[in-house]
């Protein structure tokens, strides 16, 4: 089963936390976004293993954009 | 009501080994900020006369008064870098908190003997004044250690008369006693003029066998006609006079306690003093916690430390402000009100010490898609918008009516500015609930977590809410200011900036300004400045939060002016539908 990261809200990637390959527990955080002054991690909804990451530091993206694919 | 309150719903997660390692670089900077604080309140100890040369006269420091005094490890301090007149040689010169005597909760307040024999000094009445406010708000008694030699004289004009000088704190006594507030007074050292009514205006006059009070001191040399000047001739005149005065001070115990009988007891060990009032306190009333709580006490499930790492010191990040509740109260059970309304604040009731507080504080993050409802724009937590404020309201409102005491945590950016805001009633709604909390009257404290931002902070049970807000608690991650300071540089300076550009001038020496401007603000509103200024009345270490706020709740109940029984609250049926 594979879980898509999406971005809850338009802002700039300012970490990404994990790479394909890594295997993650649910609530590690995956990226920090900046958004409206403030920085929000993204927390995984599941554990897994992280199938693809679609985003790298510096990317700016909007609501709904695909981060990241857990499986 | 055992059902509602027994056992809450628990609430919070176990704090992950990933998510420590995540934040143990933020753990470890909050602890060195800590510490720094720490180190600076020790300095407090070191204004005036060596506690060797006071003890070496026979007498005790007020610090030292207040370790015997005080039931060990009770004392809760306030005010301890208070210093709004920014004096260079102490601070207010008196040291207060709340404190435990004989198992009950009092305010307790002493005039620093080690500087100027406890001078009234400048901005101390303010400090005072806050000590007999919160004796007023709590309805617990006052404690006094009085040692005052009255009046700085060399800078009276700054603290002498006026509405708010140190005469005000006579009336503030006597407007105590008159509400059935007790003033338990040990009487130490030469207490004269200012001094004696230090003395004289507490309840039970408690005196050290060398204490004495008066209308005047004994320093006053008379005889000499004023010439308008000194010179060195009045200056000789003044040597040969003063040598030969040898007057005692007046108003000694074998005048009040032999003959007026004011002094009520007389010791010769100060450490005697200090168990007499003990024994006073041991007299006055108040009710065994049990009478009010709603459970057993219980500890909260997760640890205090875990704040270290849940609180970022990094404004910018953002944080679940349940997870750090859930360390704060009881079992880690709350009733939260409205969990599906005004997702950017926080209300519920919770248990401390098993006696049932109101909680309320801002959320952080990213609210829901379509939040706020009246905007085209997202909500973000630590703003306000229309649900929020009218679930506070509604929430205050409801604790008035069940007497329920509100514990407030602000972290906020302040109220959703812009038309749309507008005209979804944001100003009235902010107004409102000022109006709330007013007519509730039941006692309130405030942690200001990190920010405390423009109308917000006000509105959120702030210091604003003089006649509600016990205390007010900052952090090492405090900052109060009327909003940030690059806002407040765009605000002051972008139409210069526009006016130099189409004029050709030089932008720089506006920049300049701007950046000085970011500096100030920066500057002003760092955790010892806020505590300083009293815009919080202490900074604690996030470990100590707990601890301030069970003392709060067991205070607030020891001997409230009402009571609303626990059948016939209507907030936990509402809760519960």
């Amino acid at each position: 089963m594979a879980e898509e990261i999406r971005a809850p809200m338009a802002g700039k990637i300012l970490q990404v936390n994990i790479s394909a390959g890594d295997k993650v527990q649910e609530d590690d955080e995956l990226f920090v976004i900046e958004a409206m002054k403030m920085e929000n991690p993204i927390y995984a909804p599941i554990s897994g293993t992280v199938k693809e990451v679609k985003v790298k530091e510096g990317d700016k993206v909007e609501e709904d954009d695909l981060l990241a694919i857990i499986e | 009501m055992r059902p509602y309150f027994e056992k809450m719903k628990e609430f919070g997660r176990e704090l992950k080994e990933t998510q420590k390692k995540r934040t143990e670089e933020n753990a470890k900077q909050i602890k060195e900020e800590e510490e720094k604080i720490a180190k600076e309140a020790e300095k407090i100890k070191e204004f005036g006369i060596p506690t060797e040369k006071i003890n070496q006269r026979g007498q005790l420091t007020v610090f030292q008064r207040i370790e015997y005094l005080v039931d060990p490890g009770t004392f809760r301090p306030l005010h301890t870098f208070y210093n709004p007149a920014d004096n260079k040689d102490c601070f207010t010169n008196v040291v207060d908190g709340l404190a435990k005597i004989s198992g009950k909760w009092v305010v307790l307040i002493g005039f620093d003997n080690k500087y100027m024999a406890g001078a009234w000094v400048p901005g101390q009445p303010e400090n005072i004044f806050r000590a007999t406010d919160l004796a007023k708000r709590l309805n617990i008694p006052l404690v006094w250690l009085v040692n005052c030699s009255g009046v700085l004289l060399t800078e009276q004009e700054k603290f002498y008369a006026g509405r708010r000088g140190s005469g005000t704190t006579f009336f503030r006594h006597a407007e105590l006693e008159q509400m059935g507030i007790p003033i338990i007074a040990g009487i130490f050292g030469t207490n004269p003029a200012g001094g004696g009514y230090q003395a004289i205006s507490p309840t039970i006059l408690i005196a050290h066998k060398d204490a004495n009070m008066a209308v005047g001191g004994a320093g006053i040399v008379s005889g000499m006609s004023p010439k308008g000047k000194f010179d060195l001739e009045t200056a000789e005149e003044l040597i040969e006079i003063a040598k030969k005065y040898k007057e005692k001070p007046p108003g000694r115990v074998e005048i009040h306690y032999n003959e007026t009988g004011f002094f009520r007891h007389v010791f010769d060990d100060e450490k005697e003093v200090l168990d007499c009032i003990k024994e006073y306190v041991k007299k006055l009333p108040a009710y065994d916690l049990d009478f009010f709580r709603v459970a057993k006490p219980k500890p909260p499930k997760f640890s205090s430390e875990d704040l270290y790492y849940l609180l970022p010191i990094n404004q910018k990040r953002t944080y679940n402000f349940d997870e750090i509740i859930a360390r704060l109260v009881d079992g880690s059970e709350h009733m939260e009100f409205r969990p599906d309304y005004g997702p950017e604040v926080y209300t519920g009731l919770a248990k401390v010490n098993g006696l049932l507080v109101g909680i309320i504080g801002n959320r952080q993050g990213l609210m829901p898609k379509n939040y706020p409802e009246y905007a085209n724009y997202p909500g973000i937590g630590g703003k306000l918008y229309r649900q929020g404020l009218i679930k506070m309201n509604e929430f205050v409102t409801l604790c008035g009516r069940d007497r329920i005491p509100i514990i407030w945590f602000q972290d906020t950016t302040g109220i959703d500015v812009g038309d749309l805001a507008e005209k979804a009633e944001l100003l009235g709604l902010g107004q409102s609930l000022i109006y709330s909390i007013q007519q509730t009257d039941i006692p309130m404290m405030l942690v200001v977590l990190r920010k405390g931002t423009a109308a917000a902070h006000y509105i959120m049970g702030g210091p604003t809410a003089n006649r509600h807000n016990a205390f007010t608690l900052g952090t090492v991650c405090t900052e109060i200011y009327v909003m940030h300071g690059e806002t407040a540089a765009v605000a002051t300076y972008t139409r210069r900036l526009i006016k130099a550009k189409e004029s050709g001038q030089p932008l720089e020496p506006i920049i300049e300004k701007m950046n000085e401007l970011v500096k100030k603000y920066y500057d002003t509103s760092r955790p010892l400045f806020c505590a300083k200024l009293g815009l919080v009345d202490e900074i604690v270490s996030l470990k100590d939060i707990r601890t301030y706020m069970e003392t709060f709740a067991e205070a607030v109940y020891q001997n409230p002016r009402s009571i609303c029984p626990h059948h016939q609250m209507m907030l936990p049926r509402i809760i519960k539908g």
